[in-house]
């Protein structure tokens, strides 16, 4: 899409299929890392620390551009930088192929799954995905400006929540109210709440803040961590973690495709204006929980509308101002329209597109042929088993071999996004160095080395930048160029 | 499989994604789901199968 670039990042739950497991979580996923890294050789492990939770060895860039890591004791992969909703769906798709395939080539197929979800029903536990849209240095990131941003986000999870059985309970949160941060139970918030059947998001339940930079307490509708990972006079990054991991294809292109259109109508000083909610936090809760599908909200103004209704605002400013101006934003502003007249209807039409439609579908179809409850514990695990990448088990992929799920890409898509980066953001220079150091580019180790190359280490790569053992930094501050032939001109010459 | 149509990625690595069939502007997705299709039998057999204590052994931290 114009002048946007995305990412996402997935953190995958690891769910052993053992009564007594021999081995933790972690020790599996330590495994998995090691055999994409030093068998597969995927990619290349950091040979230095890149925070205080990532020492050496951690995680690495793949030759596709993007990441693979533990973070928090949970697998994660970043994709790489995508300028086309189609690429940044293949490469997300791509690091569950990469996962799938170290399961299966290590024979732990039936022993281990990977779970796309964002939820553990039994601990209240939450792990994210994050996305990321790259956004000019005008952007009006303000409170003011962020207004019909926190809107849309609150109203979007109509189509892009993953659903869930059951509800989390009430948050433990610090919020920030002007310059404190007080405990949210004494606002009175979140403190009583019936047990429920479905909702349709995820993270809805976990995010208890309008805005704030931290991102494992007081997760927040807007994150407001200033780190563009690219020249910061040029650009900021819009980091949102209040969205559900999709597992269908169509979802994941809505989600990034629409968002990018708001932050596009924002930019562009176009974006509807008089929609600021009341409460966002709530809205986003009681949308996400509304049984009859209502989808009421209250405005600052006092007048009460529905999610349905703000979303087709939003959808007329950019069918007004951005209809036309590419292949993939009318692709987003024709889904976009059909998906919010199907949800007026029956929600079984958007079966295969919406995740949380397909998943109640499922839950529903079995819970009449079995004549389960919603209080069955078996429904929980229908709800993980939605979100396998094991296809041979997974309910999506169930639901994609009978015909019911429309593909965006193809299967030779993924497995190319795999092991190559896009070729027209800064990824395809990151992916050539990486290749240019696994196929034996490494620098070797000086035999009189300079005072200052003493104890550096024989590549550091990061987002924006990347070093090789004896010679300059390369700095890569614009994610829109491919910097490719000056990444090869710099690696002339170092060879092991 | 059903595809919808979406626009080539401007410049995909080694071959370029295929043009996909199939349009798109009524909102393409699937058949609407009935009840008692074969595909439903066979979607309910893999339900079947799933084990009904995994939420339970789905230990997860909380991450970020």
């Amino acid at each position: 899409m114009l002048n946007r670039i995305f990412g996402l990042e997935t953190e995958y739950g690891l769910l052993v299929h053992q009564d007594r497991p021999d081995h933790s979580p972690a020790w599996f996923a330590h495994k998995l890392r090691d055999h994409i890294f030093n068998v597969q050789r995927r990619g290349l492990l950091d040979l230095h620390h890149r925070g205080h939770d990532e020492p050496p060895g951690n995680g690495g860039f793949l030759t596709n551009a993007g990441r693979m890591y533990l973070d928090m004791g949970h697998l994660e992969y970043a994709s790489p930088e995508c300028n086309s909703l189609t690429d940044v769906v293949a490469s997300d798709r791509a690091g569950d192929l990469v996962l799938q395939q170290a399961i299966d080539e290590l024979g732990w197929a039936d022993d281990l799954s990977l779970i796309k979800n964002n939820i553990d029903h039994e601990t209240d536990a939450t792990f994210g995905s994050h996305e990321n849209y790259l956004v000019t240095r005008r952007f009006p990131f303000t409170r003011r400006g962020l207004g019909p941003l926190v809107t849309f986000l609150v109203t979007r999870q109509i189509f892009t929540g993953s659903g869930r059985v059951g509800s989390a309970s009430p948050q433990d949160a610090w919020i920030q109210v002007d310059r404190l941060i007080v405990p949210r139970a004494s606002l009175g918030h979140g403190s009583d709440r019936a047990p429920l059947p479905y909702q349709i998001s995820q993270r809805a339940d976990h995010i208890v803040n309008d805005f704030f930079e931290w991102v494992q307490q007081n997760r927040a509708i807007v994150n407001t961590r200033d780190e563009p990972l690219a020249d910061p006079n040029q650009y900021r990054r819009i980091h949102l973690l209040l969205g559900d991991s999709n597992m269908a294809e169509y979802a994941t292109a809505l989600k990034l495709g629409t968002t990018g259109l708001v932050l596009q109508l924002i930019e562009e000083g176009h974006a509807p204006r008089d929609l600021d909610l009341n409460e966002p936090v709530e809205s986003l809760q009681e949308i996400s929980q509304d049984q009859d599908r209502q989808w009421l909200v209250q405005l600052q103004s006092g007048k009460t509308i529905s999610a349905i209704d703000i979303q087709e605002q939003f959808l007329a400013a950019a069918q007004t101002h951005c209809r036309g101006q590419d292949e993939e934003t009318d692709w987003v502003l024709n889904q976009w329209e059909a998906v919010l007249r199907d949800l007026r209807g029956d929600y079984t039409k958007l079966v295969g597109r919406i995740d949380w439609a397909s998943k109640l579908w499922l839950l529903e179809s079995y819970r009449e042929a079995e004549q389960a409850g919603w209080q069955d514990p078996m429904l929980k695990s229908l709800d993980l088993e939605y979100h396998n990448l094991n296809q041979g088990k997974s309910l999506y992929y169930g639901l994609l071999e009978e015909g019911r799920v429309p593909r965006l890409i193809t299967d030779s898509a993924v497995a190319i996004a795999a092991d190559h980066a896009p070729k027209n953001t800064r990824a395809f220079g990151r992916g050539e160095l990486v290749k240019h150091l696994l196929a034996g580019g490494s620098p070797s180790e000086p035999d009189e080395p300079r005072p200052d190359e003493r104890f550096f280490p024989a590549y550091v790569i990061n987002w924006s930048i990347f070093q090789v053992r004896g010679r300059a930094p390369f700095p890569m501050p614009d994610p829109f160029r491919t910097y490719v032939q000056d990444v090869r001109s710099h690696l002339q010459g170092v060879t092991t | 499989m059903t595809h919808i149509a979406m626009p080539e990625r401007r410049e995909g690595p080694v071959d370029p994604m295929p043009k996909q069939p199939g349009p798109s502007e009524e909102g393409g997705g699937p058949k609407r789901p009935d009840t008692g299709s074969p595909e439903k039998d066979n979607l309910l057999k893999r339900m079947r199968k799933v084990d009904p204590k995994q939420a339970e052994r789905y230990r997860q931290r909380t991450g970020e």
